[in-house]
């Protein structure tokens, strides 16, 4: 029994080995697909650089429907990569299956999928009419209407920039209105819109593509602003500074060279000690010479007779003796 | 005349109970964010398994959600911990109904078949979601 197991060895190992070949040469990555706005629905299992099969697709619902091929297949140069579903082939809430057949060369391979929710695989289409209204008080509204029929199981998403901003701002908005707190009204501003069914609806993380952009503000042309910020950047980087050294300078030589400026701003300390030179240097401190007191007036004051010193003492009064005489005879 | 009177009125009354006004929108939108809080709280394992329905004709919506009611009694909370919240949204969950209209469905609550709560939770989130759209 071991002969036959040799030779059975060998073409199991062959015919394993070239099925995962088939499959993995050629195996779309997995079946994707997309509910457009809820009006139709692509899947698509891969592109035509990574297949080189024949495909063909049959879809079911679980429960409810028998199993269907795939009436329009979309085809990229020969090769099927998708199907096309109208609406009335699209039924959501119920499960939904599908099965690949790959076959090459006379040999099929079923590919089966998963079970796939298809109201969690919606994406709507992008919001239209983008409008901008100018609230009180630097504030701004803007609002959209979406082609997406039921308004209820919508979210969306804002993203802003102004011309003066390095990258994007964006914010989850509920309703359709989106309003933006304090504009600068020199800016300006440019808004974009997109949606996504939200979670009362769906289990989704589909969003659609960015809308039309709408715009806001004073749009002074890039080329006018550049020139402009050229012509200050001259203005304050170069011609003040320099105009201020100049005259920084001119003052310095004024002041150095022109002793009425120097003086008017530095007036000289009165030094009275020169006045009295005189006195003490030329009169050695006489101060009636250098006064100019007359001669005449200086003979007057010196005193032209004598006088006798006269020694005057003071005897004390005569009670005081009396109390002491009193105390000493007791 | 007065049959023709009566006939439009019954008409009227019906198309307008037809679209979901938007009050009731807002009630699901409540209901489902107690059922996604409710998932977080509920004990998985080792417990009774639930009957399920998944992806209900139109006609057994009523029949839909009284399976789910009926179900929502057998939850039990994950542990202490969450226990106020669970006994909380269970009252929330509870208290919400949904009007017979009367038709006629096939699958009965147990034909559906059984999963356990969190997978329970996630098909009436669903079945919820299906009912905003």
């Amino acid at each position: 029994m071991a002969v036959p197991g040799t030779f059975l060895t060998p073409i199991l190992l062959l015919v394993c080995g070239l099925s995962p070949c088939l499959a993995a040469a050629h195996s779309p990555p997995g079946v994707e697909c997309v509910l457009f706005n809820e009006e139709y629905m692509t899947c698509t299992w891969g592109s035509r650089e990574t297949l080189t099969a024949n495909y063909s697709l049959y879809y079911w619902y679980e429960n409810r429907s028998p199993v269907v091929e795939c009436k329009h297949y979309l085809q990229d140069q020969g090769i099927s990569v998708g199907c096309h579903f109208n609406q009335s082939e699209i039924i959501q809430f119920q499960s939904f299956r599908v099965l690949v057949n790959a076959s090459l060369g006379g040999r099929t391979l079923e590919i089966p999928s998963e079970r796939m929710e298809l109201q969690d695989l919606v994406k709507p289409e992008a919001p239209v009419n983008l409008t901008i209204r100018n609230t009180s008080s630097n504030q701004l509204e803007l609002t959209w209407n979406s082609p997406y029929p039921k308004a209820h199981c919508l979210e969306h998403a804002v993203k802003y920039k102004s011309n003066k901003d390095t990258s994007w701002t964006e914010h989850r908005v509920k309703g359709d209105i989106f309003s933006f707190p304090s504009v600068d009204y020199e800016k300006y501003y440019t808004f974009y819109v997109r949606s996504k069914i939200n979670s009362y609806c769906g289990n989704t993380q589909l969003w659609s593509e960015w809308s039309v952009p709408v715009v806001w503000g004073s749009n002074s042309t890039s080329k006018d602003a550049a020139e402009e910020q050229l012509h200050w950047f001259w203005i304050h980087t170069v011609l003040i500074p320099v105009a201020s050294c100049l005259l920084l300078l001119v003052l310095v030589v004024l002041l150095v060279r022109m002793e009425r400026v120097w003086v008017i701003l530095m007036p000289r300390i009165p030094n009275p000690s020169k006045n009295f030179d005189e006195l003490f240097i030329t009169h050695n401190g006489n101060f009636q010479e250098w006064a100019g007191v007359p001669k005449d007036v200086m003979e007057s004051f010196k005193p032209n007779y004598s006088e006798n010193i006269c020694y005057v003492s003071e005897l004390p009064p005569k009670d005081m003796y009396e109390p002491l005489w009193e105390n000493s005879n007791y | 005349m007065e049959r023709m009177i009566i006939f439009c009125m019954l008409f009227f009354c019906s198309s307008m109970a037809l679209t979901a006004a938007p009050h009731k929108i807002a009630k699901y939108k409540q209901l489902l964010k107690t059922i996604t809080r409710l998932e977080t709280t509920v004990k998985d394992k080792d417990v009774e398994l639930l009957h399920t329905p998944e992806n209900p004709a139109d006609g057994c919506l009523f029949t839909a959600v009284t399976c789910f009611h009926k179900g929502t009694l057998k939850l039990q909370p994950e542990n202490n911990q969450v226990h106020s919240t669970f006994t909380q949204t269970i009252k929330v969950l509870r208290r919400f109904t949904i009007s017979d209209p009367g038709k006629h469905c096939e699958s009965s609550c147990e034909s559906y078949e059984k999963k356990t709560p969190k997978e329970f939770l996630k098909s009436f989130a669903k079945l919820i979601k299906q009912v905003i759209r």
